[in-house]
């Protein structure tokens, strides 16, 4: 299965650098680019093709993340422009298309655009691995007030690790039930709706009994509640140490100026 | 060592899954179990890491108490349990990282994890598979990744429920030779199986029934008990019940073989002197 959000391996100076780095600009991002005007936008637009240019992510790829994304772009651009108020553009009947609403789809759904390229550039950049670390250690500061970072971190890390496995099993159960005749989506809707359920429900089943072994399997290898150590540690380098203060100042200023 | 003393369980108070076992396992041991289905066996393997606990009586590893949750790390650090389905004891999403799982929950330091990852994976030959998502290794070479991650953590002992029920012969006979090898290295083997082919290493096999332990003995003697095991609902291994019919049938054959190269070396000597009995003649 084609996931364009994947990680490819590369040695760009984007790959190198600490998820630590790289999850704090993507946040910043997030929070900057909500309160941009429309010639801000470019900026930001700018900072997103400087960062995929520095990954050297080929710009077709970065693009493909958009299309799984598409269909809420154009259904909140549609939005937009048919149900702001302001001096009517184009009149089609009852509804007319603004400038002010032109003005605000353009706005928003560019918004939208570099949000989920500035989060593709994070994951392409970035291994699962990598990346469950770096957001294990930005949240232990939560161990302090009695959560644990660890759990977290092993929760992400079997979510990603048992999705091929459950996938795998769909695929079992959907070729078991086609084998044995039972193909309720040629039935219309109804037949449809049949089939998840009869797909799901041994699916669930399964899966709780997995989660089961899973468990037993984990308290076996001394997995408990509390410290762990890991294979890779993360060393953020003097380049994430600038970066991040950049980062931070320039967010800073933006949420007061902008 | 293992230690079993009076060992009670329940799971439910009016159904005893296992009823007053004894026994004491040296280190270093191959140890065989079998039983029927429902005979205890899982459950009563499943005490000597204390994912159970007794209900009466007490299970000592090194003389550390599976009753004392204090004590739990260190002893499942010295018992390290293989399951039977190899797709749902992985955690790590690359090999490495699997086998890097009980050592990080040890707490030991990243160099100490590299090194023991690179010795375990080496051992068992996935070393060039370190980086791959576990989920793509055969079902084998899973089994193969459970066993490095148990090296890993440097234990006393591998238990292993069933290894071999979802692998075809091929990969069996590498995860039996890999068990086989560890055990010559002085690692302790405890073996859950009822296909009874597998034991031809085995040193000892203990035989439950009903939640009891119905027999415990060197596997030649056990295996001489052909009409009991079958009785219990076992298949004796092949190899002995081909030589129990050839004694049916009168032949003056050894009791109490079961690799195939025993029984073999055995048929012909018998061959042999069937022949120079007719030369004599």
């Amino acid at each position: 299965m084609y996931n364009p959000y994947q990680y490819v391996p590369g040695s760009s100076l984007v790959h190198k650098l600490d998820p630590r780095t790289k999850i704090i600009t993507v946040i910043a991002f997030s929070l900057v680019i909500m309160q941009v005007k429309l010639i801000s936008l470019l900026a930001a637009a700018a900072f997103i093709v400087l960062c995929s240019q520095l990954s050297r992510i080929p710009a077709a790829r970065l693009l493909n993340t958009l299309r799984p994304v598409m269909p809420f772009f154009i259904f909140l651009f549609i939005i937009y422009i048919f149900f702001t108020a302001g001096t009517p553009l184009i009149s089609l009947g009852p509804v007319q298309i603004t400038s002010e609403g032109l003005a605000m789809g353009v706005l928003q759904v560019g918004k939208f655009i570099l949000l989920v390229l500035a989060a593709s550039v994070l994951t392409i950049s970035t291994s699962a691995t990598t990346l469950t670390m770096g957001l294990e250690r930005l949240l232990r500061p939560i161990n302090k007030l009695g959560g644990s970072s660890y759990d977290i971190a092993m929760m992400v890390t079997l979510a990603l690790r048992f999705l091929p496995t459950l996938l795998e099993e769909m695929n079992n159960i959907n070729e078991a039930q086609l084998s044995r005749n039972s193909n309720l989506s040629s039935l219309g809707l109804k037949g449809k709706i049949r089939s998840i359920v009869y797909l799901s429900l041994p699916l669930t089943l399964n899966f709780l009994r997995c989660c089961d072994e899973l468990a037993d399997a984990m308290e076996a290898r001394c997995y408990r509640h509390g410290v762990r150590t890991f294979l890779y540690e993360l060393h953020l380098t003097p380049m994430d140490y600038y970066l991040i203060i950049m980062v931070i100042i320039t967010t800073v200023l933006c949420l007061i100026y902008l | 060592m293992i230690s079993v003393r009076n060992l009670n369980f329940s799971y439910a108070d009016d159904q005893m899954i296992l009823q007053d076992i004894n026994l004491e396992i040296e280190d270093g041991q191959y140890v065989a179990v079998i039983g029927a289905n429902g005979s205890g066996k899982t459950t009563l393997i499943r005490h000597f890491n204390a994912l159970l606990r007794p209900a009466s009586g007490d299970v000592l590893v090194n003389g550390l108490s599976t009753r004392y949750v204090k004590s739990h790390p260190e002893i499942r650090r010295m018992i390290g349990m293989i399951f039977q389905n190899p797709d749902n004891q992985m955690v790590g999403m690359t090999v490495e990282e699997d086998v890097a799982f009980g050592p990080g929950n040890l707490g030991l330091s990243s160099a100490e994890i590299r090194k023991r990852v690179d010795e375990a994976l080496e051992k068992v030959g996935l070393s060039e598979y370190k980086t791959r998502p576990p989920h793509t290794l055969s079902g084998g070479q899973k089994q193969l990744l459970a066993i490095a991650g148990v090296l890993a953590m440097d234990s006393r002992f591998i238990v292993l429920d069933e290894p071999t029920s979802s692998l075809d012969p091929e990969s069996r006979f590498i995860v039996l030779e890999q068990l086989k090898q560890l055990n010559q290295e002085g690692i302790g083997i405890i073996h859950v199986t009822h296909n009874m082919d597998e034991l031809a290493n085995a040193h000892r096999v203990l035989v439950l029934e009903k939640g009891k332990l119905a027999a415990d003995g060197a596997p030649g003697d056990i295996f001489r008990r052909v009409e009991w095991l079958r009785d219990l609902g076992l298949a004796p291994p092949k190899i002995t019940e081909l030589i129990w019919y050839l004694r049916q049938k009168g032949f003056d054959i050894r009791e109490g073989l079961f690799s195939i190269q025993q029984a073999g070396d055995e048929i012909i000597s018998l061959m042999n002197a069937h022949r120079l009995k007719a030369v004599n003649m």
